[in-house]
């Protein structure tokens, strides 16, 4: 939390980013996936995806290892040629536009700094790329040094630096052409946590200072929430959902979804009885509860998600409390984490803020539980 | 309790048993062993070259007399001649590797490899067949009525180039491929989407980071042609006449002596020179295929001091070379890939073609040397196992490598268990003692080693020669344990001993079993090395004790026979096997090393 306060007191990129590059800070690019597909042999890595990214967004591929989410990325890029479909960059295909000449800028996971360049020589090389003249590319590069606060380390080489600063070099690297699209391949993976959470803010920050479409491949869901302006969940070569950090949390698609993102209680129940917006569910304890009615399922049984901190812990047994005992509780400073049992055999864990008067329950406890029907998400 | 009793119990330090305990006696055997038969021979080589009446007279008759300084020149011009085109072929080449992928991988990589370890002298033979009167160039050419009768193509500078330069290359694309391949796949990636086209990001970013596998390889082949004999001899005109040739020339008159000496320290002088100045850059692992561990950061901290220089150099580039760069890169990714594949696919013909066309000639029912045969027969193999010469040179050189193979694995590997496994001062130093014999040049060897044998009586025996063939094969051993060793997981050990095992159990259950392949490979090479050797022999080997290579040197030099093709052929089924066998090794120490 220190260094977080720490970096936030510092001058934001906003205000570091000089009038200059502001105006001249590209507007993001619109990118257009229609039915896009890879084979690699008989895998499929990408089925048939179809995606909007809009400009200038903030959009965040989250997926475990093997879902197709760097596929998709290095596709983008041009590392690999499509097997079917298109790819627009506003309006325009860009399929057989080479990586070179695509002018995006991208961070790598290695980082992939030259290691005979210096910092302000990585940084320089886009422009040299693309033949913008000395003065003008020095210019640049201090600025853009600047703004990632690597100024008094542009003569170093990227062995001499530690991994924070050696990423932050690669993203200068990505970001100095002012790019319309910057791709970002799990940049954050290598560092450590508190590390990786000042850097977090940094590239939102930045995202919003350079207005550059951010297209950020993580399998970190954390990650995804906090920088994301929308994030596309994939599986298996497909991309299950796509919606906001609020919406894909709060409203996940399926099973799937609910338990990648974030910690999840999957109760399933019997739909008893349908009262307009509500509907009474009874989970297999016999316990029944309420919850808004989605999806229009009218009858049988469904899949409940109630995320774990929704679930309130009662002073006492009464008629809308669970009764359950607790297998075990852990103290994680500002949340309780207790994992308890209903008497039905199904798991259910649950967070709670830490406050005064209350104690760490010991296994083997009875509590009793409740959540309200706004709690409840119905999966389809 | 019993555990810190056994601990209080056991070596300590400073004690006689525990001195005794310590890795570094292990070093002994191959130090006094080398030291013997090798420095010692070495500095009475030195002592004889000065031993005139003052210490310069021989040296100054060295550069007095126009034959040899001419000599002297033409190698140095041949020498860099041949490290260059092996530059320039064995880039595309290493590239190729590094690309390719499967079934082309796996076939572009033998036919690097395999060549690697046959001997040089079938390698130059194999030239000498394609290239000869009757030889399928010839017949190429004459077919395709660019000559109207088959030229005299063989003992020419070209030819002496081409020989070498095709010996050379497998050493040249090892080099480059270790470096190639220690690259992060990100990077030229990263170029790429920095908007580097194939030309700019293969110019700006792959050539720094393999110029050092570059200058390893540029200097082995350098320094290996600077001593050349074999292939210069055989495949050379008058007017190619190398230094090593001279030296072997001289040995012959018996009143040479100190002259003689002095001429094998020149060459022995210049070669280490040059060594001594690439070590500085490089560092002396280049040698033994290891890279400079802290390269590019040393560098960088002290290049304060370079900084007006380097943008001098930096405003250059901008002005002429970034223009001619992006010039270039309009050219499109196809050319790069064809270049690459034309020149990759040439060295490859050049590499396996004299190799295939040696084996099918081996075959042939001629009784002279075309091709291709007229018809196809075993007539040649049953002569080579009826000749009771050839036999006896198989089984003399058979007993000499068995016995080679087995000093180099026992001293070698002893030496490298030493060398890995103790806490001694000085490591890289006495890694390069122990691997320098690799750079001297065989014939100042030979030589060095000529006075010692006829001291103790040893030319013509198979344990001196077997000794002699082991100087070599030693540095062989000890690069493939000591890369073995460094990949037994440290931990494995402690926690046998920890869990009670003795020192001796922990080597025999833990170590052994995961240097065994290692060992086994480093068998075979020193075995191959020994087989294949012919300089030294020709100093130290006697009628009575043929080997196989004198065998073949000898017809050779008199009558082209299909013998040797099969000779050839046998060698070339040998190296196939010992390579399938020692294979998955060999690729683990060369990436790991």
């Amino acid at each position: 939390m220190v260094t977080e306060l720490a970096s936030l007191a510092e001058p934001s990129a906003d205000a570091r980013m000089s009038g200059a590059a502001r105006t001249q800070g590209a507007i993001g690019a619109g990118i257009t996936l229609r039915d896009v597909v890879k084979n690699y042999g008989d895998f499929r890595a990408a089925d048939r995806i179809s995606l909007d990214i809009r400009p200038g967004e903030f959009i965040t591929l989250l997926g475990p290892s093997g879902s197709g989410k760097t596929t998709l990325l290095n596709l983008i890029a041009g590392f690999q040629k499509l097997d079917g479909g298109e790819m627009l960059v506003d309006g325009a295909p860009i399929d057989h536009v080479p990586t070179h000449k695509r002018g995006f800028g991208m961070v790598f996971q290695s980082y992939a700094l030259f290691p005979t360049m210096t910092v302000a020589q990585n940084v320089a090389f886009p422009l040299r790329m693309a033949g913008i003249d000395r003065a003008t590319a020095e210019r640049r590069v201090a600025e853009t040094l600047e703004i990632m606060r690597l100024s008094e380390h542009a003569a170093k080489t990227p062995a001499q630096m530690s991994g924070g600063q050696q990423q932050r070099v690669a993203i200068a690297r990505a970001i100095v052409r002012r790019p319309r699209i910057v791709l970002m391949d799990e940049p954050l993976s290598a560092l450590d946590r508190r590390l990786r959470e000042s850097i977090q803010i940094e590239i939102r920050e930045l995202h919003r200072a350079i207005g550059s479409t951010i297209l950020f491949v993580t399998h970190d869901q954390g990650e995804a929430l906090t920088m994301s302006d929308r994030i596309a969940v994939m599986d298996a070569g497909r991309i299950v959902q796509i919606g906001t950090p609020v919406d894909i949390y709060r409203h996940p698609r399926n099973r799937f979804v609910a338990s990648f993102v974030g910690e999840s209680n999957l109760i399933e129940a019997e739909i008893v009885q349908r009262r307009g917006a509500t509907m009474a569910l009874r989970n297999r304890a016999g316990y029944v509860f309420e919850a808004d009615a989605g999806h229009g399922i009218e009858v049988g049984r469904a899949t409940v998600l109630v995320r774990p901190e929704r679930i309130a812990i009662a002073d006492g047994p009464g008629p809308h409390a669970m009764p359950v005992t607790v297998t075990s509780a852990l103290f994680l400073g500002e949340i309780l984490r207790i994992e308890a049992r209903a008497d039905s055999g199904e798991t259910l864990l649950i967070r709670c803020m830490d406050a005064a008067g209350r104690s760490l329950p010991a296994a083997g406890e009875r509590l009793h539980v409740s959540w309200g029907a706004a709690d409840c998400w119905v999966l389809a | 309790m019993t555990a810190a009793a056994t601990g209080f119990a056991g070596p300590r330090r400073g004690s006689l048993r525990g001195r005794l305990a310590s890795p570094v006696l292990l070093l002994l055997p191959a130090g006094l062993f080398l030291g013997f038969i090798y420095l010692l021979p070495v500095i009475d080589l030195v002592r004889l070259s000065v031993s005139g009446p003052s210490w310069s007279s021989f040296f100054e008759r060295v550069f007095s007399v126009p034959l040899y300084w001419d000599s002297l020149v033409r190698t140095m011009q041949i020498s860099l001649t041949v490290a260059t085109l092996c530059l320039l072929l064995g880039y595309p080449t290493a590239l190729l590797i590094r690309r390719s992928s499967g079934i082309t991988r796996i076939l572009v990589t033998a036919a690097v490899i395999l060549p690697y370890f046959i001997a040089i002298l079938i390698r130059t033979y194999a030239w000498m067949v394609l290239l000869g009167r009757n030889g399928p160039v010839n017949k190429l050419l004459t077919g395709l009525g660019l000559l109207s009768e088959p030229a005299q193509l063989l003992f020419s500078r070209g030819t002496v180039l081409l020989g070498m330069t095709a010996v050379l290359l497998p050493i040249m694309v090892l080099s480059i491929y270790s470096s190639v391949s220690r690259l992060d796949a990100a990077l030229p990636r990263a170029a790429q989407a920095s908007g580097a086209g194939p030309i700019a990001t293969f110019w700006r970013i792959m050539l720094p980071l393999t110029l050092p596998g570059m200058g390893a390889g540029f200097l082995l082949v350098f320094v290996a042609a600077l001593g050349f004999f074999i292939t210069p001899t055989l495949l050379g005109g008058p007017g190619d006449q190398m230094f090593a040739m001279h030296i072997v020339q001289q040995a012959d008159f018996i009143n040479s002596e100190g002259f003689l000496q002095a001429l094998a320290v020149v060459l022995l002088v210049i070669t280490l020179l040059f060594v001594g100045v690439a070590g500085h850059f490089l560092g002396f692992e280049f040698i033994w295929g290891g890279g400079k561990a802290a390269g590019p950061a040393a560098k960088a901290a002290g290049a304060g001091a370079a900084t007006p220089r380097r943008s001098l150099l930096s405003g250059l580039a901008d002005r002429i070379g970034w223009p001619v760069l992006r010039l270039l890169g309009r050219l499109g990714p196809a050319w790069g890939r064809w270049t690459v594949l034309v020149l990759a696919g040439a060295v490859i013909a050049t590499l396996i073609v004299p190799i295939l066309v040696v084996m099918v000639i081996s075959f042939s029912s001629a009784s002279y040397l075309t091709f291709p045969p007229p018809g196809f027969s075993l007539r040649w193999y049953e002569k080579f196992f009826s000749d009771p010469n050839w036999m006896d040179a198989f089984r003399h050189s058979a007993v000499i490598a068995a016995a080679s193979a087995v000093i180099s694995v026992l001293l070698g590997a002893s030496a490298a268990m030493g060398i890995v496994r103790s806490e001694i001062r000085g490591k890289s130093v006495i890694m390069l003692l122990l691997v320098s014999p690799v750079i001297v040049p065989p014939v100042v060897l030979g030589l060095s080693l000529y006075g010692l044998f006829l001291r103790f009586d040893l030319v013509g025996s198979v344990w001196g020669l077997a000794s002699a063939h082991a100087i070599g094969g030693i540095p062989l051993v000890v690069i493939i344990v000591a890369a073995a060793l460094q990949g037994v997981d440290r931990r494995l050990e402690q926690a046998a001993a920890l869990h009670g095992a003795s020192p001796l159990t922990v080597f025999r259950t833990v170590t052994l079993p995961a240097i065994a392949p290692g060992l086994a490979a480093a068998g075979f090479f020193a075995f191959l090395h020994s087989f294949d050797e012919l300089v030294l022999s020709l100093f130290l080997s006697s009628a009575q004790l043929k080997t196989l290579p004198l065998m073949l040197w000898a017809d050779i030099n008199y009558q082209l026979n299909p013998v040797l093709a099969v000779v050839s052929s046998l060698e070339v089924l040998l190296v196939v096997i010992g390579l399938a066998l020692a294979g998955p090794v060999l690729a683990r120490t060369r990436a790991g090393a």
